[in-house]
């Protein structure tokens, strides 16, 4: 896998698909709104903290917290399925076979393109959580700033190659917006963006754990909201290790069996 | 052409498409297969430039795409330098390159030189060369003017140049040039033929496929030939050659108002005509509509003939011209005027 064809894919996502005035927008203003609409459908209730449970830990955090940081990781999750979306852009302005016609690594094209969602994902979260900081209160309570640290760059990691997994439907099919569109809603729904995944009934969690953002959710709420240390999200962390190892296979296999189905199908262009 | 072996080689390449449709929303599906390619068989040679004619839909890029790896074909083999573009596509993938007609398969959003560049990247051509290759491809077609402007600001000309220079970045041994002139004016058309015959293939030594079906192009820039229709091969060899099998020596070629399908077999059954084709024709004189034939004749005594019989049918002659056998008229020949 090249790192050159990494940075060069990135770069160019980047100035394709994000530096106009529209992405900039709604990248921004989308979280802004989403996190004000989850803000005010809890104000009503009078609890101003959530109770969160995992494998015995037991945290009372705050409920704004709770509901920025489910916003933001979702929101990350949702870029991720954006770069896939930049292969069915590529479909449509003719470029996906150019692309496909030359030698070059397919992981590291999908990689390129995730990073460059990531990259824009970066400045989109600190304008976010710049904002919310300043407007509402948040009570955060870190105590192991590597804990927090991991957190993040573990849940990146799985979820970056879980897109990638997604991604190769784009490749695969022209239908590719829809069949991921499948996706987003039960995500939202089993990751326990909005609600406490104790809430869930237990015979769905199976379908949770299944999740990179589940267990990110946990461990950024858990380090950042609760205090938990390294120990404390030891559990979690290592899920998303694994996840991230497994995902990124898993890409590599659909996204080489997507371009030969593809073809075989005769999809990989438009016409 | 050079002949140091063969570039490409094709055996008994067939691919077909399947099509399914529903009669309505619930209702059952149906499924029609179109056999785009018929078992087609065909060499190019090393340093060639070799013509794949056909009308619309004769199986032309789906020949290409299964040569440069975009599409597997349904049956049969075929090889780039020797290597099977299915089971070598990634090796195939670093010695061959494609450009298409038309404004797609560029970043409008990119400027020309960052195309290039990104290009270059994708087929690891060496960090020392890839300044001096974006370069000097922008130079040889023009575009270095214009090489930090978005493409989107390109003329259409423009584009297809820096397509052009998009498909020689990986310094390929094997271009495929798929209607490439497609939509182009005259000029430009005329400069990127040249370009591709002179320095790709001459200078170069470069082996290109070219797909069109502009016949006085291929007449123009291939070494050889070869025709195909409805997924078959029909005729391969130098243009030369194959114009020899046009059924007779001359063509006499009428735009003519008022005709009618008695004039028609009327002048098929003249002694010195051969075979009558009325093809397309998009224009009007005073009014009225004109119909184009195509007429193979023995000798040029058939002329006055042809224009007496039209007189006597009341027919309005426009034009006539008479010539030579052309690829055109072999086109007409094997595509039955379509």
């Amino acid at each position: 896998m090249s790192t050159r064809v990494i940075l060069a894919e990135a770069t160019k996502s980047l100035k394709v698909y994000f530096f106009s005035s529209r992405t900039i927008f709604w990248t921004l203003a989308l979280p802004l709104a989403n996190g004000l609409y989850l803000y005010f459908l809890y104000l009503p209730f009078a609890a101003r903290t959530v109770d969160l449970q995992f494998t015995g830990m037991n945290y009372k955090i705050d409920l704004v917290g709770f509901t920025i940081v489910g916003q933001l990781l979702y929101t990350f999750f949702t870029m991720m399925l954006l770069a896939g979306a930049a292969f069915e852009a590529e479909r449509w302005q003719g470029t996906l076979e150019t692309v496909l016609l030359s030698p070059a690594s397919r992981i590291a094209i999908l990689l390129g393109g995730a990073l460059a969602n990531a990259l824009n994902y970066m400045w989109m979260l600190v304008a976010v959580v710049l904002s919310w900081i300043a407007f509402i209160h948040v009570d955060t309570l870190i105590t192991d700033f590597l804990a927090l640290l991991l957190s993040f760059v573990l849940s990146y990691l799985a979820m970056v190659s879980l897109g990638m997994c997604l991604e190769a439907f784009f490749i695969y099919s022209r239908r590719g917006s829809i069949i991921v569109a499948w996706f987003q809603e039960p995500i939202m729904f089993f990751s326990g963006q909005v609600f406490p995944l104790q809430s869930m009934p237990a015979v769905l969690l199976p379908l949770s754990y299944m999740l990179p953002l589940t267990f990110g959710l946990i461990a950024v709420r858990f380090t950042l909201l609760g205090g938990a240390t390294l120990l404390d999200v030891a559990i979690p962390l290592a899920a998303l290790a694994t996840m991230a190892v497994f995902f990124s296979i898993l890409a590599k296999l659909l996204v080489d069996y997507a371009e030969k189905r593809a073809k075989v199908n005769a999809t990989l262009t438009l016409f | 052409m050079n002949d140091l072996g063969s570039a490409v080689e094709v055996h008994q390449l067939s691919r077909d498409y399947v099509s399914t449709k529903r009669s309505h929303f619930l209702g059952r599906k149906s499924t029609t297969i179109i056999k785009a390619l018929d078992s087609v068989d065909f060499e190019i040679q090393e340093g060639e430039l070799f013509g794949l004619l056909g009308p619309n839909g004769a199986g032309k890029t789906t020949t290409v795409k299964i040569l440069c790896t975009l599409l597997e074909p349904t049956s049969g083999q075929a090889f780039v330098k020797g290597l099977d573009v299915v089971k070598r596509a990634r090796q195939v993938q670093k010695i061959v390159n494609m450009v298409a007609g038309g404004e797609r398969m560029l970043y409008y959003r990119l400027t020309g030189r960052e195309n290039l560049r990104y290009f270059a990247e994708l087929y690891d051509v060496p960090k020392k060369d890839v300044a001096a290759r974006v370069k000097t491809l922008l130079e040889l077609m023009g575009l270095t003017d214009r090489a930090d402007d978005e493409v989107e600001k390109y003329s259409k000309g423009m584009k297809q140049r820096l397509q052009v220079c998009r498909g020689m970045i990986n310094d390929p041994e094997v271009l495929f040039l798929d209607e490439p002139t497609l939509g182009l004016d005259v000029n430009i058309a005329k400069d990127l033929r040249k370009f591709v015959r002179e320095k790709i293939v001459r200078e170069q030594g470069k082996t290109v496929l070219l797909t069109t079906h502009y016949m006085y192009e291929a007449e123009e820039m291939c070494d050889r030939v070869g025709f195909l229709s409805q997924g078959k091969l029909v005729a391969v060899g130098k243009p030369d050659e194959l114009k020899r099998k046009v059924p007779s020596g001359f063509s006499i070629e009428i735009l003519v108002t008022r005709l009618t399908n008695e004039t028609l077999d009327g002048l098929k059954k003249l002694e010195l005509v051969k075979k009558v084709i009325t093809t397309d024709y998009e224009g009007e004189a005073e009014g009225e509509k004109v119909d184009r034939l195509i007429i193979n004749v023995d000798s040029d005594k058939a002329v006055p003939q042809v224009l007496s019989h039209m007189a006597s049918k009341r027919c309005q002659v426009v034009s006539v011209n008479l010539r030579g056998p052309t690829l055109e008229d072999l086109f007409m020949l094997y595509t039955g005027g379509k």
